[in-house]
């Protein structure tokens, strides 16, 4: 059966992308909002900067994390100040490494929808009365659910599958920075493939019944406006 | 009391020419104010700069309140102007029934001039609440379209071509609720049909391309021969005929038409006591005299008030009956040989006439 070490890492990486997706579909929808109207010139360095880690090999963002996060530079300094532990190797900084590294996974999704949201239901929704913020919390996003949902869990999806960032800047402390991936490795490398088997083929069940979760809940919903 | 004057300025992106429109009325809010005119001559956008869903320069002001002035640096956004807007097509939410499409408008009313129920009942949807919206047809989305417009109980509606996609069925429905509810809430109805526009309203706005070419009441605009109006008006005219008797036998109408008997044809006896009829003026014939012996049933007396002739060696009469106008269009040759003039007795013969509502 599972070690109590593989228990505490899949309790930490369900933590880390659980955290990560929430404060995600906060930051997300509004940065979204604003790439998918503006027409700012400062506009397309900002979409290349969130489509970065698309590309990006994991381990060059996670370098530079690290750099960022050691306390001889500003990020890491001003972390320092109101915190006692530093941001490389700990949870914290896992957080914020997710975040950076889910962005596009999040933000793309939701942009998309965005640029095709008809104009013509904001209009209505002013003449209904609802004022600039009130239509989108009420009216726009909620249209927009399903949308919402393929961004959400295609963050946390990624997020439970990250590797290389975790690996640079987590470290490998069991209950602080000890993801499932990690811990995935661990295994291999200790030739340990008994339990290894296990933890992937949890990994694999469970990204599996997740998605067929999402994409039925969709089907269901498109069958729906389909049927007229 | 709407009074504006905005102006605002559209550059064809291409060819570098720009293009300008300016509206300037004042319209005592009561009843339908139609607003009428060709397609592209600015109809639209001078609503939307109303409700303030486009950007105009000028002043906009609705009961002594300042919806828009450069002057003072106001600008109300859409959402305070609690103007009720029922656009060409429904636009209902997709992601909501019906009962939540209308429920988004009830939320935000500042007080209850209609409920669901009410309105669900008059425009006949009550056992749609609980569809999908997608599940409807197109008139009974305009319908739910236009009660959720009345639910944000509006101060004014505004109403751009609401009924030119629809059957015949549901025009018969909305066209009297329409008017009934004009009562209570002054509406500005844009429409391109003569018929919307003489049922519902009792002035109008003629735009003609870009700008408000006159206002007044229709039957006069119809008959001002400097409008721009006057070339679909010169097709014929529209009139009210009050119902007197309906013939079963001979499926018949027997009317009064400014004191004078008309007979026009209907399948069924008509559910008003005031019938619009359209009048085309190529279907009179004009006489000196009343026509003996003949199969046409209406003739009318009449006094010639204007002539004129138009490019195609045809005239066109204006002749009075009363208070009411009927257009007739002749060959220049009839009208030598008749010798008419302004003031001219003659006899208008009606041979066809349509019913319109």
């Amino acid at each position: 059966m599972l070690s109590a070490g593989d228990l505490q890492a899949i309790w930490l990486t369900l933590k880390l992308a659980g955290i990560t997706t929430l404060l995600l579909m906060i930051v997300a929808p509004p940065l979204a909002w604003w790439l998918a109207r503006s027409q700012a010139s400062i506009r397309p360095l900002v979409e290349s900067l969130v489509a970065l880690p698309l590309i990006l090999p994991p381990t060059v963002l996670g370098f530079y994390l690290l750099i960022a996060f050691s306390p001889d530079h500003f990020l890491g300094r001003w972390w320092l100040t109101f915190n006692e532990q530093s941001l490389a190797f700990s949870f914290s900084g896992l957080v914020i490494a997710s975040i950076i590294y889910s962005l596009p996974f999040v933000v793309q999704p939701l942009q998309s929808a965005f640029v095709h949201l008809d104009k013509r239901y904001l209009e209505v929704s002013a003449t209904l009365g609802y004022g600039k913020y009130e239509r989108l919390y009420k009216i726009i996003f909620p249209m927009l659910l399903p949308s919402f949902i393929i961004a959400g869990a295609l963050g946390f999806a990624h997020t439970i599958g990250e590797f290389g960032v975790v690996l640079m800047i987590g470290g490998n402390i069991p209950g602080e920075t000890q993801v499932l991936s990690i811990q995935l490795f661990d295994h291999v490398e200790s030739l340990q493939y008994g339990q290894a088997h296990q933890l992937s083929l949890i990994l694999l069940a469970f990204s599996i019944s997740l998605l067929v979760v999402i994409y039925g809940f969709l089907q269901k919903r498109q069958q729906r406006i389909l049927s007229a | 009391m709407l009074k504006f004057d905005i102006q605002k300025s559209f550059v064809n992106q291409q060819t570098g020419s720009s293009y300008r429109l300016h509206f300037k009325a004042d319209i005592n809010l009561s009843g339908v104010c139609a607003i009428f005119g060709d397609s592209g001559a600015g109809k639209t956008t001078l609503l939307r700069c109303l409700i303030g869903l486009e950007a105009c320069a000028g002043e906009i002001e609705f009961q002594q309140q300042a919806w828009l002035s450069d002057k003072t640096q106001t600008l109300v956004p859409v959402e305070k102007r609690r103007i009720g807007v029922v656009f060409q097509e429904p636009r209902l939410f997709p992601h909501l029934n019906v009962q939540q499409n209308l429920q988004l408008a009830v939320n935000k009313a500042v007080n209850r001039l209609f409920t669901i129920e009410q309105l669900a009942n008059q425009l006949g949807f009550s056992e749609l609440l609980t569809y999908q919206t997608t599940q409807l047809s197109g008139g009974q989305k305009q319908r739910i379209a236009i009660a959720r417009a009345l639910l944000t109980a509006p101060q004014l509606l505004v109403m751009d071509e609401p009924l030119s996609s629809l059957d015949q069925k549901s025009k018969q429905l909305l066209l009297p609720f329409i008017k009934e509810v004009s009562q209570q809430i002054p509406i500005l109805y844009i429409t391109h049909s003569e018929q919307e526009l003489f049922y519902l309203s009792r002035h109008m706005l003629l735009i003609n391309d870009g700008v408000i070419e006159a206002a007044g009441e229709p039957q006069q605009l119809f008959l001002n021969s400097d409008l721009s109006l006057i070339k679909l008006a010169h097709q014929g005219l529209i009139l009210t005929v009050s119902v007197k008797h309906y013939d079963h036998d001979e499926s018949l109408v027997k009317g009064c038409l400014d004191g004078q008997n008309l007979y026009i044809s209907a399948d069924s006896a008509p559910l008003h006591q005031q019938l619009q009829v359209k009048i085309n003026s190529r279907d009179v014939i004009v006489a000196l005299q009343p026509i003996q012996g003949s199969s046409l049933l209406n003739c009318l007396s009449a006094i010639v008030v204007d002539v004129s002739i138009d490019h195609q060696k045809a005239v066109i009469l204006t002749l009075q009956l009363a208070s009411q106008h009927i257009y007739a269009y002749i060959t220049l040759r009839s009208f030598n040989t008749l010798q008419l003039a302004v003031g001219s007795q003659v006899f208008a013969h009606v041979k066809t006439m349509s019913i319109i509502n």
